[in-house]
């Protein structure tokens, strides 16, 4: 019934879709085929669609953590692989923390009566107008001087002895330093849309599940944070999205080991040999995120307090 | 199936006290209904008894046992809210299960009992949907079966029908009448309709301004108000008030603007105590009927401005003296706008209050 109603759409309108999806879609397609082939076929310009697929390019980019030699490489130049993996790493980790730190730390905010509440609730903001580069020379500073294990005993001393290492063990180039600053630099955000979720939360429902018998933790997590999943799903992707791209804090901050993606491609730049190998690590840094945003963005479904109060 | 007592319940918010003092003995499986205007502290009272507010002042005690200080999780309640506040995230069945599942109880009683809930309910067929996807009244059902689902001593409702349209409020209202006769618990009620507060209780709380005014049984309030406020919120449509004076002439006669009616003895006795004066006459609707016929100090001489036709009955809105009076009279009695005609008062109909203190007399 309701299709009959709707006016036949033009199809004009149908064409400027197209368009629009050919256009968001063409270079990942682009990407993706130049990525399969090999460096002559791309060059040659035989524009086209007829060539041999080849993982050849991906088994290069990721050769430091191929389980195997790949018979075409004499030697692994670059590390791509490594940093890959790191990139991950610290994308998931921090977005993880952000999101179970941000989440209660913006429920205390909504729904707590504390001496200092507005400011605080106010200063989470104003910390995002500061840009990441004031905090580059400080935090540098502070991750390789004040947050060390004395190398000489204790813990300091297992961690030389376990992982070797001279000078003492410092927050600086550790996956945990970098994860520590995106934490930091993400959570005001974070905590800004997550507020705006948790107000949308009829406080009845939260008085119901305590007169049920749910003591504030299972109240919390059980009834408020499925509610606020569109919230948490936005914030992640957005948390996740500046963890995978930045460039700047971790440049300072990571070593040779802890190296992100991005600091990677910029130091190594001359050794990428091969268009070939550049596109395969190009479709690389992009699944991640594309991934994550899919998986995220399921999650997103509106309306979900619809029903909860009279209506 | 506890007796519950209120004691001398204040609550504040900061500066300002908005209940004064609550006085309150519930007996073991009474239906209690707290009734009276908006704003008058009757949420404040359940919610405080639900331990969702805390207590400023006074005591809460269950048999025998002060729960003022216990958490809402601790203290055995179930509650049904004025919005409902369902879980929209979980299908019918979770929400009603939803207590007994944060108990651990054993899966089998947990589907027993919901299912004979949602019998009872008629929720059988909706268990698996979510809230979002029922009408207004199923949604109030599913509110009621959350409740009912767990074996808690003490059911309190806030207003759980105000959201609801006429005829299913009705509707609501016959089945919760119903259920009381299978559901011995104790219950307090909270609603600002007073024909849901005299149908339903055992016993009403008639409450103003943070205080009560008077409790007892629906017949005990609308027979014998002790104050104004009670004879005007009790009764559809409501009590008249008509200024009159005391005055002696062969009997005890109150004459207004318009009528002198005589007194009837037991009012006489009350009110010789006070010496006559002014006071304020109250006569009910009901208790005025079309009496051409009738001696001039039994009835009032009323000119019907309106009539509402409302079925077997109409409402004469008529004038006396430059007072409103309403009368509810037999639809079919021969009535002509604009004449005046003469109805009587049934004596024992018949309510003073003092001018001042608005006390019953
Ligand atoms: N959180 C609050 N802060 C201040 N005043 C409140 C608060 N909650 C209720 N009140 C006041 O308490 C009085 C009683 O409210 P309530 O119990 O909700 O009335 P009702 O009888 O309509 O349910 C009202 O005058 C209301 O303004
Ligand atoms: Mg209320």
């Amino acid at each position: 019934m309701a299709s009959a109603a709707r006016p036949r759409a033009n199809p004009a309108f149908y064409a400027l879709i197209a368009l629009l999806i050919f256009m968001s879609i063409g270079p990942v397609l682009l990407l993706l085929v130049n990525s399969l082939k090999l460096d002559v076929d791309i060059t040659s310009g035989a524009g086209g669609l007829l060539f041999m697929p080849t993982i050849r390019n991906y088994e290069t980019a990721l050769c430091d953590i191929l389980w195997y030699e790949p018979e075409h490489l004499r030697f692994c130049q670059i590390r791509f692989g490594g940093a890959f993996v790191n990139s991950i790493i610290i994308a998931l980790v921090s977005t993880a923390l952000t999101l179970v730190m941000g989440c209660m730390a913006a429920y205390a905010l909504v729904r707590f009566r504390f001496m200092g509440r507005d400011s605080l609730s106010l200063s989470t903001l104003a910390v995002r107008m500061i840009p990441p580069a004031v905090l580059l020379v400080p935090v540098f500073g502070l991750w390789n001087n004040a947050f060390c294990l004395d190398n000489d005993y204790g813990l300091g001393a297992w961690w030389r002895d376990t992982f070797g290492g001279r000078g003492d063990v410092c927050l600086a180039g550790t996956h945990g330093g970098i994860i520590l600053i995106y934490v930091a630099m993400n959570l005001p955000f974070v905590i800004w849309i997550l507020q705006s979720f948790i107000v949308q939360v009829p406080r009845s429902l939260e008085e119901a599940a305590r007169v049920d018998g749910a003591g504030p933790f299972q109240t919390f997590f059980i009834v408020v944070l499925p509610l606020i999943k569109p919230g948490l799903a936005a914030a992640s992707i957005f948390t996740f999205r500046i963890a995978w791209n930045e460039y700047l804090l971790a440049s300072a901050l990571a070593d040779r080991d802890t190296m992100t993606v991005p600091i990677l491609i910029v130091n190594n730049a001359s050794e990428f040999d091969g268009l070939g190998t550049i596109f395969a690590t190009g479709m690389l840094l992009a699944i991640p995120p594309i991934l994550f945003t899919l998986f995220a963005s399921r999650q997103i479904i509106t309306g979900m307090t619809a029903g909860a109060v009279k209506g | 199936m506890p007796s519950i007592q209120l004691q001398r319940l204040v609550k504040r918010y900061g500066g300002l006290e908005v209940l004064h003092g609550i006085d309150l003995d519930m007996a073991e499986n009474e239906f209690t209904v707290l009734v009276g205007p908006s704003g008058c502290g009757k949420s404040t009272t359940l919610r405080m008894l639900a331990g969702l507010e805390s207590v400023s002042d006074g005591d809460i005690v269950v048999d025998g046992r002060s729960i003022a200080h216990l958490d809402p999780k601790d203290r055995d309640i179930a509650m049904v809210f004025q919005d409902y506040a369902l879980y929209p995230h979980m299908n019918v069945a979770r929400n009603m299960s939803f207590s007994l599942r944060l108990k651990k109880r054993p899966r089998d009683e947990i589907d027993r009992k919901v299912r004979a809930t949602a019998e009872m309910l008629g929720l059988t067929p909706y268990l698996d949907r979510k809230p979002g996807e029922l009408s207004g009244g199923q949604r109030q059902r599913v509110a009621m079966g959350r409740a009912l689902c767990r074996d808690a001593g003490i059911f309190l409702f806030d207003e759980p029908l105000s959201n609801l349209d006429a005829k299913l409020r009705g509707q609501m209202r016959a089945e919760l009448a119903m259920m009381r006769q299978s559901v011995r618990k104790n219950m307090v009620y909270v609603t600002h309709d007073q024909i849901e507060a005299m149908t339903l209780a055992d016993r009403i709380v008639v409450m103003n301004g943070g205080h009560i005014q008077q409790q007892g049984t629906p017949s005990e309030l609308f027979r014998r108000p002790v104050n104004r406020f009670v004879a005007g919120f009790l009764g559809s449509p409501p009590m008249n008030f008509l200024e009159a004076e005391l005055v002696d002439d062969g009997g005890l006669h109150a004459r207004g603007a318009g009528f002198s009616l005589r007194l009837p003895e037991d009012i006489v006795t009350r009110a010789r105590k006070l010496g006559g004066g002014r006071a304020t006459l109250g006569i009910r609707p009901s208790d005025l009927e079309y009496a051409p016929e009738a001696a001039p100090d039994r009835a009032l001489d009323l000119r019907v401005i309106v009539s509402e036709y409302i079925g077997a009955q109409s409402v004469l809105i008529c004038d006396c003296g430059g007072t409103r009076v309403t009368v509810e009279i037999k639809s079919e009695t021969p009535i002509a706008l604009g004449e005046t005609l003469r109805f009587a008062a049934r004596p024992e109909g018949l309510h003073l209050f003092d001018p001042e203190t608005e006390r019953a007399i």
